[in-house]
């Protein structure tokens, strides 16, 4: 469960090209997607997943915060009830992160994670509930990516221009760590997007060097091929099963 | 023969109404499949003044059929009102406004 609830957050906001148009993100916009598990075969509704972005405004600085919550839907509660929040505060214009906290409670499992970006290098600060807080300083590349801005700066990206099979690599901090990951366009698909219809997509195979993601070309995500790119489904496959996330409705874009 | 699915056939419609009392969507007519299998299988192996029982898991599991069917189509899904989780997302923006607060005069 653990390992879904990764992966359902990693596809989600995996994804960098280097940028050609910053088109913007804006402020206000909420998505919201229905996560389901492959149970037997058969998609299995778990949780709901919200993507949503506001300005949050210090003395100096105005930061776009990038807002990702995980909640398993209220039937599931008594048996593993999921509270996960994923959050980036980064430059309004550019999407370069200066923090990025996490903060998940998987049936009693809780974790809370802190990033800070000074430049170069990432002062991390990890806290589980059993094991004291623990602080790490790594460096990173210059245009490495949290995992909830990657998603937002994917979205930023020129895709017209990509060729079928054209994949781009870019990094991502993640569990203390940097992962190489690469993202490469399969092509064009039409799939059904929340209250937004159906709407033409690039679809996009995300790989990973890691063990959470499994099989070739089978964790997808879609993007409506238009000026927002809004993720219109998310397809994953992790060693305990596979997964998708579905959007079920879209304001603010 | 019949003794072996009319058991079969008890366990999977025990099974079908443990299911269809949990969340599992639809992933509760797996068992509820096979029990109806099971049944007819059980029912057709018996003697016309044998068919009590089968017919009795039959409607059993037909309710169930119906239960999970009614609960999928009919019953939305909806994140649980989260007062502890709502606190939670103000405290650590607050918490995050300070921390971006105290870069700030970091990199000055």
């Amino acid at each position: 469960m653990k390992k879904a609830v990764l992966v359902i957050v990693t596809i989600l906001t995996l994804c960098s090209f280097k940028s050609e148009s910053n088109v913007g993100i804006p402020s206000g916009e909420k998505l919201v997607f229905a996560g389901s598990y492959n149970m037997s075969g058969l998609m299995t509704q778990l949780a709901q997943v919200t993507l949503s972005t506001d300005i949050v405004t210090t003395s100096k600085n105005a930061y776009l915060h990038l807002n990702c919550e995980l909640a398993t839907y209220a039937k599931w509660d008594k048996f593993f009830k999921i509270r996960d929040l994923y959050e980036s505060y980064v430059d309004p214009i550019t999407l370069k992160p200066s923090l990025y906290k996490r903060s998940i409670d998987e049936g009693g499992y809780i974790k809370k994670e802190k990033y800070v970006f000074k430049g170069n290098s990432v002062t991390s600060t990890t806290k589980k509930r059993t094991t004291p807080e623990t602080t790490k300083t790594f460096t990173i590349g210059a245009s490495t990516q949290d995992v909830v801005s990657i998603m937002y700066k994917l979205r930023t990206m020129d895709l017209s221009k990509m060729k079928t099979g054209q994949a781009q690599s870019f990094t991502i901090v993640f569990d203390e760590t940097q992962i190489p990951v690469t993202v490469k366009l399969l092509g064009m698909e039409t799939v059904s997007a929340g209250n937004l219809g159906s709407k033409n997509c690039y679809k996009l195979s995300i790989g990973a060097k890691t063990d959470v993601l499994k099989g070739k070309d089978k964790n997808l995500i879609y993007l409506t091929a238009d000026a927002k790119k809004v993720p219109a489904l998310m397809k994953f496959s992790i060693p305990v099963g596979t997964g998708q996330l579905a959007l079920t409705s879209a304001s603010g874009i | 023969m019949r003794k072996t699915f009319i058991i079969l056939a008890i366990l999977l419609t025990i099974l079908s109404v443990i299911f269809s009392a949990l969340p599992l969507g639809t992933l509760a007519l797996a068992p509820i499949v096979l029990a109806l299998i099971a049944i007819f299988i059980a029912f057709k192996n018996s003697e016309i003044d044998q068919r009590k029982l089968p017919k009795r898991l039959f409607i059993v599991a037909y309710l169930c059929a119906i239960v999970v069917v009614g609960k999928t189509f009919l019953m939305k899904d909806k994140v649980a009102k989260d007062t502890k989780f709502e606190q939670q997302k103000v405290e650590t923006k607050q918490e995050a406004k300070k921390d971006l607060e105290d870069l700030e005069k970091d990199l000055k």
